[in-house]
């Protein structure tokens, strides 16, 4: 048998609830100092799997390695050198307790050594622009605000591993954008690994080295985004925006023998093209003579969302 | 060298407990109303009558007080530890806590510490209080000063209370694993403290007329140490062996 090599190496990684197979046999390998990304509806098992990961949840079948620990043999050197960011991480915190005193209680927890604690306090709700509120009881606080802190618990004793459960949902656009930064320069920086679970494709998308998609407990398809780029490139769209007449402009680019399909916008067709290079002039010089006026022809953007849709719907439309 | 994780918890779950109100009142008013009731049960009588008749009277009266003392020192015990697991998991600060390299016995261990550290203080706050208060009492009047604790009463205070304590806190436990709120684990502690309250109440509903017969306390107060022995023994065998991650998360 083959050993894989990666931080975070699940086999037949499973867990079920009664009849529920929340988590069928899932293999997932996440190289040290990667982002990896768990993509899937509701109900897929993302979380479940996260749960699994640290612990909290015993598999009912398989097994996972985090670091060079194994989830089921050794839990507490696991939990050690892993983050969570639980799935609501903005319920998770003490609302009693200040948010000073939130982080104080786990670093004390993680055995983040005393001298060091306030320091690394400091610098972390710093980041998250939260120093000025350290005293403010975390029941106080947005559902940003405590997500942030939730967030600076999870990073607070420098874990090689990081679990996060939708980190940027309930963020403002700036502070998510501060933590996808954080995210990708720790792990570049310090080689700390990555795991999160989103719905947010396109952050996904620009975050992550990997990506898995996940449905009813079994992954559908892995790769690196690099992989999945070229997957997407395979199929060959393009955006034409035109004025005047778009249903017009709708039959011309059908009567075209190399052009696949042709779906319809507000003011632009999406053309499916074989060959496109080939025939991408004639398709424009037939739109031209017909007298319709050509803003824009551009190349459609693959996006992550376009293949996720894909690969859910079972292959496509 | 390494710090307890055990009383870390425990700390910070006695400062939670005593952030809310309705916790915080339930232990002024125990911790107050045990040593008031036994100053009042002890002393009182020899305001008023003198001779046999107080006699009689305090040969039950004084190791009643002993026993509804440590009653009273136990029932804040029910209350901080629902927090402390029902609680948690109740605010779902449960889950990021079981993430915490902690084994499942120190986390075990630090939610029945909490319990633990309250109630002990209580308890001997509470006899220390009661002592001096009925000494001050009896002495500045001129009366015959009554020893409280008597020695059934002392066995009650010292050794039968903390294991029912203990016995409390690991039943408590046990039925944190199966209710989903605090209230729901609020209203089961009442039948647990019933279980000991027969046995120690005993010798004084048993109580016939004259005085009591102190081989009948005695012989309470051991039922009460037994009973509550066998409870401690059985019920954090059964914690111990419940109390898991998989189980407690599963739950939510
Ligand atoms: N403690 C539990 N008991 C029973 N079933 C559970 C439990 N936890 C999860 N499940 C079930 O397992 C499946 C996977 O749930 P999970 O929370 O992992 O989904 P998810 O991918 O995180 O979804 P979402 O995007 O909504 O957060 C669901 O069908 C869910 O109902
Ligand atoms: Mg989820």
């Amino acid at each position: 048998m083959v050993r894989k090599v990666g931080e975070i190496v699940t086999d037949q990684l499973s867990k079920r609830f009664g009849k529920i197979k929340a988590v069928n046999r899932v293999d997932i390998v996440v190289p040290q100092g990667s982002v990896f990304g768990l993509l899937g509806p509701n109900g897929a098992g993302k979380s479940t799997t996260t749960r699994l990961l640290c612990t909290l949840l015993k598999p009912s079948f398989g097994t996972a390695q985090v670091g060079e620990f194994d989830i089921i043999e050794n839990p507490v050197k696991v939990r050690e050198i892993t983050g969570v960011l639980p799935e609501e991480g903005s319920h998770t915190l003490y609302p009693s307790m200040s948010a000073y005193q939130n982080l104080e209680y786990f670093a004390k927890l993680y055995d983040v050594p005393d001298e060091e604690i306030p320091g690394r306090i400091e610098e972390l709700l710093t980041f998250m622009e939260l120093w000025e509120r350290k005293n403010d009881r975390a029941g106080e606080l947005s559902t940003g605000n405590r997500q942030r802190l939730a967030l600076c618990r999870a990073l607070l004793h420098k874990p090689k591993v990081l679990l996060l459960d939708e980190p940027t949902s309930a963020l403002d656009p700036v502070a998510a954008k501060r933590v996808r930064e954080l995210i990708l320069s720790l792990a570049k920086k310090y080689k700390q690994t990555f795991f999160i679970n989103s719905h947010n494709l396109s952050e996904v998308q620009r975050i992550c080295d990997r990506i898995a998609i996940i449905d009813k407990g079994q992954i559908l398809l892995t790769g690196t985004t690099a992989e999945l780029r070229e997957q997407l490139h395979a199929k060959q769209e393009y955006m034409i925006r035109v004025t005047g007449d778009i249903e017009k402009a709708k039959s011309i680019a059908e009567s075209q023998h190399f052009v696949e399909s042709v779906k319809v916008g507000v003011d632009s067709l999406i053309v499916t093209i074989d060959n496109p290079f080939e025939n991408n002039s004639q398709l424009m010089q037939g739109l031209l003579a017909a007298g319709v006026n050509i803003i824009e022809f551009a190349e459609e953007e693959a996006s992550l969302e376009d293949l996720y849709l894909e690969v859910l719907n079972g292959g496509g439309d | 060298m390494a710090r307890s994780k055990s009383m870390i918890v425990a700390l910070a779950d006695i400062r939670m407990a005593l952030k809310l109100r309705m916790v915080k009142m339930g232990l002024v008013v125990s911790a107050a109303f045990g040593p008031l009731m036994t100053i009042v049960l002890v002393a009182g009588p020899s305001l008023v009558f003198t001779g046999p008749e107080l006699e009689m009277i305090a040969s039950f009266l004084v190791p009643m007080a002993a026993a509804m003392l440590a009653m009273f020192s136990v029932i804040p015990a029910t209350m901080i530890s629902a927090n402390a697991l029902v609680g948690e998991r109740e605010q779902s600060t449960l889950e990021p806590l079981l993430c915490t390299p902690m084994t499942d016995r120190e986390l075990l261990w630090g939610k029945t510490l909490s319990s633990v550290l309250i109630c002990s203080a209580i308890l001997v706050l509470g006899t220390l209080a009661s002592t001096i208060g009925i000494a001050a009492i009896l002495l500045g009047s001129g009366k015959q000063l009554i020893v409280f604790p008597d020695l059934p009463g002392l066995f009650m205070l010292a050794v039968v209370a903390p294991i029912v304590l203990f016995a409390v806190v690991s039943l408590m436990i046990i039925i944190s694993g199966r209710v989903q709120r605090v209230y729901e684990a609020y209203q089961m502690s009442g039948f647990i403290i019933m279980i000991f309250m027969i046995p120690m109440m005993a010798p004084i509903v048993s109580m016939q007329s004259g005085a009591a017969d102190p081989s009948a306390i005695w012989m309470w107060n051991f039922v009460s140490f037994l009973l509550a022995v066998v409870i401690a023994v059985i019920t954090w065998a059964v914690a111990i062996k419940q109390f898991n991650r998989d189980k407690m998360v599963s739950l939510v």
